[in-house]
């Protein structure tokens, strides 16, 4: 197997010499994703063309005229791209770890709060003598150990692993001793003495081969250390082994009080995680509170804010892009750190592939459009071409490539990008008051169908302009929602607006009124509604006995109904004012590209990977692969020269999920020995390259070998998981594990 | 007790200091932090003025007994003893009372509980230090007088300094110079007081542990040395005819009614109202527990419901209020019979939210108060898939699957075996109270992989659905299959204890897992995917 792998490598025969021992198989695992991917960029030959222009293979492009001072060019523009890839990750990276720090300050706040007065209530019940080993002999009130249940709220710990370290530094600062112990600590094989050595190790800063609880009861009797809590943060309880927590729990016990350790646990599930894991005497001497953090939408939708909406990094992604990591995020993995993780990867991606995209680190900070026209007159022609040929530019018929119009029109790109996130913050504060997530309005928002039929129909009703798909659309993803955005969230957003009670409208004017500051003509619209919302209230004071509004305001027909219809009615009208004119997702505007990542196969490859699926594809096409001249001609026919785990696999496929051994054996006997009538291979080894060297001599393959080469190809499928081995009730039966592609 | 003053840290001193010790320490001085050097006396005993009889015997009812037993057996000043057992249940006053004991006679000794000393070690280092007068502190590098692993080396240390220690408490007698021997003397005396007996059991090699510790009278043949044991079980538990001299046992049976009575009247500010509380509580609670650690925790928040209709508390109540007051309290004793881990709320933000939620969990107390519908922390939709299809390969007996998942042979099938089984209803049943008996079920990772897959696919179809119906999103283009990451899922699972995986084999496949998820919550799971598990669930 391991040759085939490798095919274009310098000197196949050396490789395949046929080290019988050397499992090699998993280079098919690794060597083969590489290739595999460009394979799949490249196959398609019709991709966008940016690919075509990265600059690992910059000739197979178009340029004819690649000569050397284009290459010196290639190579300070890409020098360029690396740096502005740097700086604006940089950017983002550390917006992002505020915004998450931000969220949870206040849980951090709260929790040193608690931690505070628990203190002071240990203390309050006297300060016995900790060095003493017996335990205390008198009645106090709080023999309990006091417990924080950190509810994470998301059953994948990885966000939190940062949390519960910031956790303790942020304890840590205010003056408590901090050990933060993860449910390595806590493993049965290490038993109570390694959840103590860390404890010791952390806390007292020593390490010891017989860890001792006495020695913390010692080291806190210390003068400096005596007058601060100590806290001891568990991340992942759920993780822990159950009876060392609960050792350790009872351990803290007999030294209660004259050791005033307070736990902090992180639980993922459910506050009866505790009561599941531990024994009821453990339980017992605990005294739990309950604290939560942000759930991980609630963290996702401020990530989303800040960096997709809140600032123009000058790096953004496409409708299909934003949908594959909210699909991915929803269903697969529902972690914030591999949304994060994602985002780089799409970050990284769109800096290698998109010769331009060195723009972007200055649509980061300069905002003139002088400085526009001054940095794209110093374009390259070639730049300028590769600008203009962009397909979103094509679209608007802009032909002529001159540097000005570039620069005008990253200019307007940034504004109207402006424009389309302060409309999706107005829709988001709606969305709110349903517990929409900004993430899905994001979504629908960034669709350029949607946009292109409501600019099309040029119909102002949201709700039947949806459903109404126009043929003539112009846009590439047209018609490839139609039906399904029929109630969509931004209709049940503008449906929303229209029975929004009094008091939450006026507050949702006021936010509006904040977001709108850039677009003036939206500015002055919500001015004037809330001026007239004002006047409402002062003419009929009172009355917001109302506020439980029905969905059809229009039905009732008291005055302050009609009245507050109007309000509400012209609010949904300029919302979807609003939404027509300045919703305008990014893949519409000319020049995205420069700034905007689309290409969702290539994050998905690099985000899923789908090895299995990957494998099989490779066994039963190895050709496209391998690119030999023998196989590649033979179309579907299974011919000896292919490898022999891609010939087995082949023959598999004709088997249900139970293979007979006997048969698969004997059609891959077939197969071997079928071009025999043409005398030709010879089929010592199994690589390709060889057989063709020694193609003319005869067909002497023994029985043995070809067993030899059976058993090594099943083994090779067994471990690569396709397979399993033939059980004790069917000895001469394998089964098939993976199916369907 | 345990009011001695403050922590006390010492540079280590040579032990020939130990016996001149400075008296005035000796009594608990306010001084913070001054550095003492140790003495026997001090550090040996509570160092404090020792507590009369009378006293003694009132902070410890329904031990009266007891009490006089051990003051017996332990014998007058200076008297010789033979090993001790101290047996009983947990909680029933063991420890408490011998070192009130002991800080009655104001005597010498050395205690160490197994559960902190973990293991053989950390026991006779621990033993030894406090012997030694040895205190660990950041100069020593916190470590031991001495490192002792083998019983050999400690019965060697130990009779050394034990040795010493005696002699040093013989020695003042002679020079009858400090202020300490005015004072009715501490004795000849020296005692070791080994706690929680029954955890040494739980320890690798602990046979020899437990022979070494009942040997050691014999072992040591120093008369000046008493021991005592302390454990939750009874001796028979321990000996075996190896010949060495058995300890005396000495037996605490659970408190009664009336003892418990008694210790909780103790200390009461308002006792009248209180023992009306009792009389309320008291009884239910003795039939699940005589425990005080257990009740003493119960109690307080119960007595804080019962006052809460009182205005002062410091009424004596009368019958009529008593009544009310029961009635008020009433609900709230049978859930919280059951409940030791009641979890309290300390956000701030949104208290209403959260008042709401602890009304309810007040009414519901038995831990039941995630009577929320929603599954309160986040899951991806192919975890929750893959937590279901787990769900029912461990309820679900492994023949059903074909007639529950497979759409072309499975209503056939079903009424088939429905008619098959009214005929032999009662032995089904019988098969089927034992699966009940049973548990979950383990299954092999394919078993689940293909109930996973097929849930799947009838649930995407579902899935799309719903979202069509309320506009969620809009096409499942960008589609992410479930099934990618599935050994992910898994894993995760796993981790958050929903699975439990059981032997392992990655090449067979042979590895088992078992749901040991409640199907309150796959139920809650189920519907917030919208879906229909109990269609798939069997039930006889």
């Amino acid at each position: 197997m391991a040759p085939s792998a490798i095919p274009d490598s310098p000197s196949p025969p050396t490789v395949s010499d046929n080290e019988e021992n050397n499992l090699q198989q998993f280079f098919v695992l690794h060597k083969a994703l590489p290739r595999k991917s460009s394979r799949k960029v490249s196959g398609p030959g019709k991709t966008r063309r940016k690919i075509d222009l990265s600059p690992a293979s910059p000739k197979s492009e178009g340029k004819s005229g690649a000569n050397h001072v284009e290459e010196e060019d290639d190579c300070y523009y890409e020098q360029l791209r690396v740096e502005a890839f740097n700086a604006v990750w940089s950017e983002i990276e550390t917006k992002i770890k505020d915004v998450l720090r931000e969220i949870n300050i206040s849980a951090f706040d709260e929790v040193h709060r608690w931690v505070c007065e628990c203190f002071s209530t240990i203390k309050s019940s006297g300060t016995p003598e900790a060095v003493r080993p017996y335990p205390l002999v008198t009645d106090i009130n709080c023999k309990q150990i006091f417990t924080a249940l950190v509810l994470t709220k998301n059953i994948e710990f990885v966000d939190d692993l940062l949390t519960f370290e910031e956790l303790g530094l942020h304890l840590k600062s205010k003056g408590c001793h901090v050990a933060n112990l993860s449910s390595l600590d806590f493993s049965a094989k290490n038993g109570i003495g390694g959840c103590l050595r860390s404890l010791l190790r952390q806390l007292v800063m020593v390490s010891l081969d017989a860890p001792d609880i006495a020695v913390l009861a010692s080291w806190y009797s210390e003068q400096e250390n005596y007058n601060n809590p100590s806290v001891v943060i568990i991340g992942d309880m759920e993780r822990c082994s159950g009876s060392v927590l609960a050792e350790f729990i009872l351990m803290l016990r007999e030294w209660v009080v004259k050791i005033p350790i307070i736990l902090v646990m992180g639980v993922a599930t459910t506050i009866d995680a505790p009561r599941n894991l531990l024994p009821s005497n453990a339980l017992k001497h605990l005294c739990p509170f309950k604290f939560s953090l942000g759930s991980p939408y609630e963290r996702m939708d401020a990530i989303v804010e800040a960096v997709l909406l809140k600032t123009c990094f000058g790096f953004n992604v496409g409708h299909k892009v934003v949908f594959f990591l909210r699909n991915y995020f929803q269903r697969q993995d529902g972690t914030v750190t591999s949304f994060i993780k994602a985002f780089k990867i799409a970050c990284a991606k769109h800096f290698s592939t998109e010769p331009l995209s060195f723009l972007c680190r200055d649509l980061l900070n300069d905002d003139s459009e002088g400085f526009w026209s001054e940095k794209c007159a110093l374009l390259p022609e070639v730049m300028l071409k590769n600008a203009f040929s962009f397909p979103s530019c094509q679209r608007c018929k802009m032909t002529e490539g001159t540097s000005e119009n570039l620069a005008s029109g990253l200019f307007e790109l940034k504004k109207l990008q402006k424009n389309w996130s302060s409309v999706v913050l107005c829709l988001h504060e709606v969305g709110k008051f349903q517990k929409m997530h900004l993430l899905d309005i994001v979504c629908e928002a960034l669709d350029p169908a949607t946009y292109n039929k409501n600019a099309s129909d040029n119909h102002l009703g949201i709700g039947n302009g949806f459903s109404k798909s126009s043929p003539s659309d112009c846009c590439l993803h047209a018609g490839q929602y139609s039906g399904k955005s029929k109630g969509g969230i931004i209709s049940q957003v503008v449906r929303r607006v229209r029975d929004l009670p009094v008091a939450l409208l006026s507050q949702l004017l006021n936010i509006w009124r904040k977001h709108t500051k850039g677009i003036s003509e939206i500015h002055d619209k919500v001015k004037e509604l809330q001026s007239m919302l004002k006047f409402e209230d002062n003419g009929k004071s009172l009355k917001q006995d109302s506020k439980d509004t029905p969905k059809r305001p229009s039905s009732r027909g008291t005055m302050n109904m009609e009245d507050k219809k109007t309000v509400n009615e012209k609010s949904a009208t300029l919302m979807e004012y609003m939404i027509v004119n300045y919703l305008q997702p990014i893949e519409c505007i000319p020049f995205h590209e420069i700034i905007c990542f689309k290409n969702v196969e290539l994050l998905q490859s690099a985000l899923i990977g789908d090895p299995r699926r990957t494998v099989q594809v490779d066994l039963l096409k190895s050709h496209n692969f391998l690119q030999c001249s023998c196989c590649s001609r033979s179309g579907n026919v299974l011919l000896p020269s292919m490898h022999d785990t891609s010939i087995m696999y082949t023959l598999a496929q004709e088997h249900g999920d139970l293979i007979n051994l006997h048969d698969w054996f004997q059609s891959f006997k077939e197969i071997l020995l079928g071009p025999s009538t043409k005398g030709k291979h010879k089929m010592k080894q199994s690589p390709l390259s060889k057989k063709r060297k020694d193609r003319d001599e005869p067909h002497d393959i023994s029985e043995a070998s070809i067993q030899a080469r059976f058993c090594r190809a099943v083994t090779e499928l067994q471990i690569t998981g396709l397979l399993r081995m033939p059980s004790k009730r069917r000895p001469d039966y394998v089964q098939r594990v993976a199916f369907g592609l | 007790m345990g009011k001695e003053g403050t922590p006390q840290i010492t540079k280590r001193t040579t032990r020939s200091s130990s016996s001149t010790a400075d008296s005035s320490n000796a009594i608990a001085t306010k001084t913070v932090n001054a550095p003492r050097p140790p003495s026997i006396i001090s550090d040996l005993t509570f160092g404090e003025e020792p507590m009369s009889l009378d006293a003694l015997l009132s902070s410890f009812p329904g031990r009266r007994l007891q009490v006089l037993e051990l003051l017996q057996l332990i014998g007058p000043l200076n008297s010789p003893m033979f090993p001790l057992f101290i047996y009983g249940g947990a909680s029933t006053g063991k420890s408490s009372v011998v070192l009130q004991v002991f800080k009655h006679l104001n005597r010498p000794f050395v205690y160490s509980s197994c559960r902190t000393c973990y293991s053989p070690r950390i026991l006779f280092e621990s033993m030894l230090n406090q012997l030694l007068l040895h205190r660990r502190n950041a100069g020593n590098g916190y470590s031991s007088m001495k490192r002792c692993e083998r019983p050999a080396d400690f019965v060697n240390f130990l009779r050394e300094a034990l040795t010493d220690v005696v002699n040093n408490l013989k020695e003042p007698i002679k020079k009858a110079s400090s202020k300490e021997l005015l004072k009715p003397g501490h004795g000849r005396m020296i005692y070791l007081i080994f706690d929680h007996l029954e955890l040494i059991q739980e320890w690798d090699k602990s046979s020899g542990i437990i022979l070494l510790l009942f040997n050691l009278f014999d072992i040591l043949k120093m008369s000046e040395v008493g021991l005592i044991f302390i454990s939750n079980v009874s001796p028979d538990a321990y000996y075996s005819n190896t010949g060495h001299v058995e300890p005396i046992p000495v037996y605490f049976p659970d408190y009664t009614e009336d003892n418990l009575c008694q210790i909780f009247m103790r200390n009461q500010a308002n006792p009248k109202l209180f023992s009306s509380f009792l009389d309320v509580v008291l009884r239910p609670f003795c039939r699940m527990t005589r425990r005080v650690d257990e009740l003493s925790a119960a109690f307080p928040l119960l007595f804080k419901k019962y006052c809460e209709p009182l205005s002062d508390l410091g009424l004596a109540p009368t019958e009529d209020m008593k009544r009310k007051l029961f009635s008020h309290l009433q609900p709230h004793i049978a859930p919280s019979l059951n409940e030791i881990f009641r979890v309290q709320y300390e956000s701030r933000v949104d208290v209403k939210a959260k008042e709401k939620v602890r009304r309810k969990g007040n009414i519901r107390k038995l831990g039941i108060e995630d009577a929320l519908d929603e599954i309160d922390f986040h899951m991806s939709i192919s975890a929750k898939y893959l937590l279901i299809s787990a769900f029912l390969a461990s309820r679900n007996p492994a023949t059903l699957d074909a007639a529950l998942f497979d759409s072309m042979g499975g209503s056939d099938n079903r009424k088939r075996k429905r008619k098959a089984s009214q005929t032999s209803m009662e032995k089904k049943e019988n098969t089927e109270n034992e699966l009940l008996m049973r548990g979950p079920g383990t299954f092999p990772l394919e078993r689940l992989l293909a109930i996973f897959q097929c849930l799947t696919s009838v649930g995407e179809g579902s899935l799309e659905e719903g979202q069509r119906e309320d506009g969620g999103v809009m096409a499942e283009d960008g589609d992410v299959g479930l099934m990618s990451d599935v050994l992910l899922q898994l894993s995760t699972l796993c981790n958050a204890n929903f699975i439990m995986k059981g032997g392992t084999c990655p090449l067979e496949g042979s590895t088992r897992y078992r749901s040991t998820v409640s199907e309150e919550m796959a139920l809650k799971v189920a519907r917030s995917l919208r879906f229909p598990l109990s269609k798939y669930l069997y039930r006889r």
